[in-house]
């Protein structure tokens, strides 16, 4: 009975569970079924110029952002940049790429930090401007950004051999029209 | 022989101031508004290179003041900014937030521009050598602070503090203490210019005062000497005049005391009773007549010539035909020619228009020049030449009728043709040979001459003779018809 119940009890989680990532799925998406009106934006991984790195997997990006690696071929250590909690690029990105929630993100970093598997915490910083102007003042940063966001000081990886402005670049944020104008204001 | 010297410096000195008041006394008195206008001319020469000479040397401070000013103002600034991009970024060093981090970041890197900016605008001024030298050494510097300031700025930014300090401290302090010190160097290298720059506009103020002082100096010389020039001609002038004067009063108390002298003994001789008989007498009286008349001709001479300036309004202007003028002056002079035994040689152009004017005057004017080809003619060649033709005046408005009286005489020196016509002037040959006269003569004569509506001019040759010519302007015909054939006072024919 017991066994049952935690059956049960394990379905009902995970239908739940579910039925949030499909929500989540849903928002960072270009105009789907589900929702045929909203607005999607790429989400631009950037590194500083200096960077010899140009392509990344979507498997080798997401060990970076996790923090699993920690220097760049050229023996630069990486710094990750991320924008703060709640912000619509994170929750993109740990939609698209970490495929889990906040606090899952900030236990999985508290305990790299505490076991040493993880140098460096990320950097979080509370704009866009501030994330494109970290990566270009530090050599081994990279960081995400809307593509409306980037300019010439920074450099923009291709995932998985796709630019964000390729068909099927996967790192999309959907974007409402009162998020638009609180993004200008943002800016 | 001091005193030889002395006597012959003086003589010297007294020949050149002779020579210099013959000059004035010539020149000037024609060309007093030429001399002014010329010295005026030198004065503002003068001043406008005065003037340009100022302007220079302001142009040269300025040009001083700002480029050193200027220069010192970019050293400045670029030391101001150069602290301002190290401030900076140790300032990101105090804090672990990376948004303030960033905001510090920036400010380095904005004041790194002012710096690399004023930099390259160094470069590219500098010119001379060690300052090219010191603009590539301070570029160079530079250029290794920044990436070494660059990699600090990442360590901090990275979070790596300890790292970013031990960079700092290993090879950004040693590098900024480079940039400072050519930064002062820059500096130096600046007031050394601003010396050298100060020290040539010292110089060339220097240079602008003497050449003002000097310019000035000759200026007032110049306009001193213009001034005393002129008031020199002028008291030559007066001078000149009063001699005259007192030389006529000479000349007229002689020529009275003369007849006088004669009269008074004449007189004597019949009040004491030594002169006898009907013959003497009538000699004496006739004597006396002679002289009263030279001496009434003297006075009136001198009466004209007082009265002459205003005497134009009572000429009576009637036609006069050339013979009606030579007959008269033939008749008027006969006395005196036939006693001197003078012959005198009469040629009339045939046809000669008539003229206007008033006959006694043109006799008074014609008398005096027979008078003086009497006085002055040669003593061997008794000769008068009294011509009569036609001529065009000076300007070629009108025809004119010349009567030319003319000597073989003496003649009259050619410096001297421009004096016989002044008032109470007597040629100083002419006084030596005490040649008795008043001066007056010719100027009346030329005055009449004048009074006509014509000329009187001259022309002469030393030894060989002197020919003076009246010259009246000729009546046309229909002047002549519409004229009444009585003579009535009349003004002058407008010409």
């Amino acid at each position: 009975m017991t066994r049952f119940l935690k059956f049960v009890a394990g379905l009902g989680l995970a239908a739940v569970l579910l039925a949030l990532v499909s929500r989540e799925a849903a928002r960072c998406a270009t105009p789907t079924s589900a929702n045929p009106d909203a607005i999607t934006e790429p989400l631009a991984i950037i590194v500083n110029r200096s960077n010899t790195i140009s392509d990344l997997s979507t498997a080798e990006l997401r060990h970076i952002f996790l923090g699993d690696r920690s220097h760049w071929p050229s023996g630069r250590r990486i710094t990750l940049v991320m924008r703060e909690p709640g912000e619509p690029e994170r929750k993109c990105m740990l939609h698209d790429l970490y495929q889990m929630s906040e606090s899952d993100l900030k236990n999985h970093f508290l305990h790299g930090l505490f076991t040493g598997d993880i140098l460096v915490s990320p950097k979080i910083l509370a704009t866009a401007v501030g994330v494109r102007k970290f990566v270009f003042n530090v050599p081994g940063a990279i960081g995400y950004v809307r593509l409306s966001d980037v300019d010439g000081s920074v450099k923009v990886l291709r995932v998985d051999e796709l630019l964000p402005d390729d068909r099927g670049y996967r790192l999309k944020l959907e974007i409402s029209g009162a998020k638009q104008d609180a993004r200008a204001k943002e800016n | 022989m001091r005193a030889r010297k002395k006597t012959e410096t003086g003589a010297n000195t007294g020949k050149l101031v002779q020579a210099l008041d013959r000059i004035i006394g010539t020149v000037l008195p024609q060309y007093t508004a030429l001399v002014l206008v010329l010295v005026f001319c030198v004065v503002a020469i003068v001043g406008s290179f005065v003037m340009r000479d100022l302007e220079t040397a302001n142009t040269s401070a300025e040009n001083m003041y700002r480029v050193s000013v200027q220069g010192l103002l970019q050293v400045g600034e670029m030391q101001y900014f150069a602290q301002e991009t190290r401030r900076a970024t140790l300032y990101a060093l105090t804090t672990n937030d990376s948004n303030l981090q960033l905001d510090y970041a920036d400010q380095t890197r904005d004041a790194d521009r002012q710096v690399t900016r004023a930099i390259a605008d160094y470069r590219h001024e500098a010119d001379m050598p060690g300052q090219v030298e010191l603009a590539n050494r301070l570029s160079r510097d530079w250029a290794e602070y920044l990436s070494i300031r660059d990699e600090v700025l990442a360590s901090i930014l990275e979070g790596s503090t300890k790292e970013a300090v031990t960079l700092d401290l290993s090879g950004g302090v040693p590098s900024f203490e480079r940039v400072k010190q050519d930064l002062n160097e820059v500096r130096q290298l600046y007031d050394q210019q601003a010396s050298q720059r100060l020290a040539n506009v010292v110089a060339t103020s220097r240079r602008s005062a003497l050449r003002l002082i000097g310019t000035l100096g000759f200026t007032f010389l110049l306009s001193m000497g213009a001034v005393w020039a002129i008031q020199r001609s002028r008291m030559l002038g007066a001078i000149q005049l009063a001699k005259l004067q007192m030389d006529f009063v000479a000349s007229v108390s002689h020529e009275l005391r003369t007849p006088l002298a004669v009269l008074n003994s004449a007189a004597d001789n019949i009040a004491d009773g030594l002169v006898t008989g009907k013959t003497e007498i009538q000699r004496y009286g006739a004597m006396i007549r002679n002289q009263s008349r030279q001496m009434n001709e003297l006075v009136e001479q001198i009466l004209l010539f007082a009265s002459a300036d205003d005497r134009s309004e009572r000429y009576v202007f009637e036609p006069l035909t050339v013979n009606q003028i030579l007959d008269a002056v033939e008749k008027s002079t006969k006395e005196l020619v036939d006693g001197s035994g003078v012959v005198i040689e009469r040629r009339v152009e045939p046809d000669l228009p008539p003229v206007m004017g008033d006959l006694p005057a043109i006799i008074l004017c014609l008398r005096n020049l027979v008078g003086n080809a009497v006085k002055y003619g040669s003593s061997e060649n008794k000769w008068i030449g009294l011509t009569a033709s036609r001529g065009v005046s000076a300007n070629r408005t009108h025809e004119e009728v010349l009567i030319s009286v003319s000597d073989r005489g003496m003649g009259i020196d050619r410096l001297e043709l421009a004096h016989i016509f002044d008032p109470f002037y007597r040629s100083p040959r002419v006084v030596n040979m005490q040649i008795h006269g008043t001066g007056l003569g010719l100027s009346l004569a030329k005055r009449i001459a004048e009074t006509m509506g014509g000329d009187l001019t001259v022309v002469s040759e030393i030894s060989v003779g002197s020919s003076f010519t009246l010259h009246l302007p000729a009546l046309e015909r229909n002047e002549v018809e519409m004229r009444p054939a009585s003579a009535q006072p009349t003004s002058l024919p407008q010409r």
